[in-house]
């Protein structure tokens, strides 16, 4: 039953993803440092991107991630990726490899550290990737895009709709969002019982 | 490999017309004219994927999150064994034992299934079997099947649609020495053809569909949209399998051609039998021989499912195309597989044996035992009593039947409810020996494990349940239907017998030594009492992260632990009474 119940979570009614509020938070960075929310007094919102190490589907996203927060980071939108992961399943899912994949992979964004996966639930983050855009109203957090970063993941150059760029021009521009809810696929976020 | 869909093409002349100006419109006319003559020549199949091959004694299977071009767009996010949909056929020799290496990469536990094998309850990988994510699981037996075409698959209660929906599964040929020395087709992929049957819908991201649906929109067979394979003009041989959901298929050829029933779910018929339709329900497989002699190089001839026109209950017949219980491909003919002819292979098999095997089948009257299993459930007017059979749903505390090993066995299986079901029952192979509607057809008169169960009737099987006896762990009873199984119309049941598995009572007795400490590459097992046994070993590491599992595991050897990482363990080892002792070891 729980199976039924995740799956409508992913794509609920534009409006009813509009409305959700998620709370500050704060997690560990790969370089040790505590990041919070609360730290960005400039930030309209953030793109926030649920991730893990091992997720094939995840591992096709780290140039598009670089170039997102390149563009919006500017724009006082920065990008903050997460890792989730049960570490308890998934010993590899730990903060020294995930330190080595931000080296890697170059990230100019923070790379955050969510072993018990309190942020990922306030999110109801279903998949790595999951992508959320959330933006700042009335001092509250609200989401207003939750689904895929953008429309293929294997291949940048046949993308059609960048699903989260859309977004941010759209918030950016005083406009609402035209598509706040696109499917996010990869694998399952295994979330400890 | 890309899908491309022909009916997105007018949908977007449609979009545009009113924009457009002449000389675009011709041009798009024009595109639209090449696609539409692209789509009625054979540039719109795909090649058929024929899975890879693994043989020997021991089989590593990785079951992998990964994803697949499948349609034009966004790839699709599946899940696979050693591939990305879909898994390798395993070549077993009868006799021989198999070991198997199932490592679960998957971000859920897991499963796995050994469909239509004879094996001990603990090695079937039923639903209480389960695989957590990074676990290996080690089970093993020895091959008492006839040659045939078995599968395995995820079993997962209430995972199983959506695990299968993945693409996780793969075929099992059986050979044996009577098979071996007939005359029949068995080059694998060139004249011996695994095809797997199966459908899929997409969402707007090109993800699988499985929740509240029965039916794909899309055929996938061996995983490929349109797939289309050359094949020799000379005798060749289909082993195909039902994958779907729920969907039948009534199979034919597009020119009407007979073909020959070789092989049902367990082995060889005594004869081919000749048919132009036959319906395979979920989970059966079949073996046909179809004659390309005949046909001219170049000849194209398609094996389709003539699914249309069918009453209520057939799976798949039903009119709606949309919905839960409908699809673009129900009630109506459509294509499984394009056959291009191409020259015969050296050593083509020309002729169709007269005789195929000597199966000396139960009968009604070899039975000493009676048991009956009655569809209940599905009402519409019910949505909290799914399918299942009397009046009750799996629960795993509840052991519904119990048989005595040795015991010959007669199921009746009656379905005077709403829809059609795909019986299926583990560690056996049975023989179908009457059916309410009439005779039992010829096509299926051999070894099966899978009774289509049409609306309106009931069937009758005979079984032996000998070899392996647990008094603890059962073997399962179900509706294959991904839906209907995960919905709980599955039972449970014990073989009951002297001993367990067919080795001595497993007893950990009280005390045991885990040697050498620390261990490097290999770990063994000491017992200070005689007679000392071990049902179950599992291992974990000191987070409590689960890495091995090994049913009866044969302890002579030591446990390989060669690729764990260094650290501390904890072994803990069960005897077939449930007491269970656990000890801690350094691998350094
Ligand atoms: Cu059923």
């Amino acid at each position: 039953m729980t199976v039924v119940l995740l799956l409508f979570l992913l794509c609920t009614s534009a409006a009813e993803t509009e409305k959700r509020i998620v709370k500050d938070f704060s997690l560990q960075n790969v370089d040790g440092k505590i990041i919070s929310t609360k730290d960005y007094k400039d930030a309209k919102g953030f793109v926030v991107i649920f991730t893990c190490i091992h997720c094939p589907f995840a591992k096709l996203y780290h140039e598009r991630l670089n170039q997102l927060h390149a563009k919006y980071s500017k724009l006082h939108i920065p990008l903050l990726l997460i890792n989730s992961s049960d570490t308890i399943m998934f010993a590899n899912e730990s903060l020294a490899n995930m330190a080595k994949v931000a080296k890697e992979m170059k990230y100019s964004f923070p790379y955050l550290f969510d072993p018990s996966q309190t942020v990922a639930k306030d999110f109801k983050a279903e998949k790595t990737p999951h992508a959320f855009v959330i933006w700042k109203e009335n001092k509250q957090w609200i989401i207003k895009y939750s689904g895929a970063i953008d429309d293929n993941g294997a291949h940048p150059e046949l993308v059609k709709s960048t699903y989260i760029a859309n977004a941010l021009d759209e918030l950016l521009a005083g406009k609402p969002v035209t598509v706040s809810c696109g499917y996010s696929i990869g694998c399952a976020i295994h979330y400890r019982k | 490999m890309i899908e491309s869909p022909p009916k997105e093409i007018p949908s977007i002349i449609v979009q545009s017309k009113n924009k457009l100006t002449t000389p675009m419109l011709k041009r798009i006319f024009t595109l639209f004219l090449f696609a539409a003559l692209t789509k009625f020549s054979t540039a719109q199949f795909n090649t058929l994927w024929i899975p890879d091959t693994l043989s020997g004694t021991t089989f590593n299977l990785n079951l992998i999150d990964t994803f697949k071009q499948i349609r034009s767009g966004n790839q699709t996010v599946t899940a696979g064994v050693n591939s990305d949909f879909w898994g390798p056929t395993l070549f077993f020799n009868k006799g021989d034992t198999v070991h198997m290496n199932v490592h679960n990469y998957l971000n859920d536990s897991t499963t796995l299934h050994w469909h239509g094998m004879h094996l001990p309850a603990v090695m079937d990988g039923g639903p209480h079997q389960v695989i957590p994510p990074g676990t290996i699981w080690q089970p093993y037996w020895k091959v008492a099947n006839n040659a045939a075409t078995y599968w395995y698959h995820p079993h997962l209660h209430e995972m199983t649609q959506e695990q299968m929906t993945k693409g996780l599964g793969g075929f099992i040929i059986v050979r044996d020495p009577q098979e071996a020395a007939l005359a029949l087709p068995r080059t694998y992929g060139v004249d011996d053809i695994p095809l797997m049957l199966t459908s899929r819908s997409y969402n707007g991201s090109n993800a699988f569909l499985y929740t509240n649906t029965s039916y794909g929109d899309y055929m996938l067979t061996n995983g490929i949209p349109s797939a289309q394979v050359n094949l020799p003009k000379q005798m060749v041989r289909l082993r195909i399998l039902n994958a779907e959901m729920e969907r039948a298929y009534n199979l034919g050829f597009s020119d009407g051609r007979t073909f020959y029933v070789i092989g049902n779910d367990g082995g060889l018929l005594n004869a081919p039998v000749a048919e132009t339709r036959v319906i395979l329900a979920v989970g059966e497989r079949i073996e046909i021989l179809v004659d390309l002699g005949t046909n001219n190089i170049g000849d194209t001839v398609n094996l389709n499912a003539y699914n249309g026109g069918f009453a209520l209950g057939f799976p798949g017949g039903e009119p709606a195309q949309g919905g839960q219980f409908g699809s673009l491909l129900n009630n109506k003919t459509f294509t499984l597989l394009h056959i291009n002819v191409t020259a015969a292979t050296a050593n083509a098999i020309t002729a169709l044996p007269v005789a195929l095997a000597n199966n000396t089948y139960w009968t009604a009257s070899d039975a000493t035992v009676n048991k009956t299993v009655t569809v209940t459930g599905g009402l519409p007017n019910q949505p909290g009593n799914p399918f299942g059979f009397e009046n009750t749903h799996f629960d795993f505390n509840v052991i519904n039947k119990t048989v005595n090993l040795n015991d010959i066995e007669k199921w009746t299986i009656t379905n005077s409810n709403v829809f059609g079901h795909a019986f299926h029952i583990h560690d056996v192979e049975f023989k179908l020996v009457s059916r309410s509607t009439g005779a039992v057809g010829a096509y299926e008169s051999g070894w099966k494990d899978v009774l289509y169960l049409p609306l309106g009737s009931s069937a009758t099987f005979v079984a032996k349940f000998d070899d392996y006896s647990d008094s603890i762990h059962p073997f399962m009873y179900h509706c294959h239907f991904g839906p209907h199984e995960d919905g709980g119309m599955m039972g449970q049941f014990v073989v009951k017998g002297d001993n367990t598995s067919g080795i001595a009572e497993a007893n950990v007795g009280t005390d045991f030594n885990l040697y050498p400490n620390p261990a490097h590459n290999k770990l063994f097992i000491q017992f200070p009492e005689e007679n000392a046994g071990v049902y179950y070993v599992r291992m974990s590491d000191i987070a409590g992260r689960s890495v091995y599992m090994l049913p009866q595991p044969q302890l002579n050897n030591g446990i390989d632990i060669a690729n764990l990482p260094s650290g501390i363990y904890l072994v803990a080892l069960t005897d077939s009474k449930f007491n269970t002792i656990t000890k801690k070891f350094i691998k350094d």
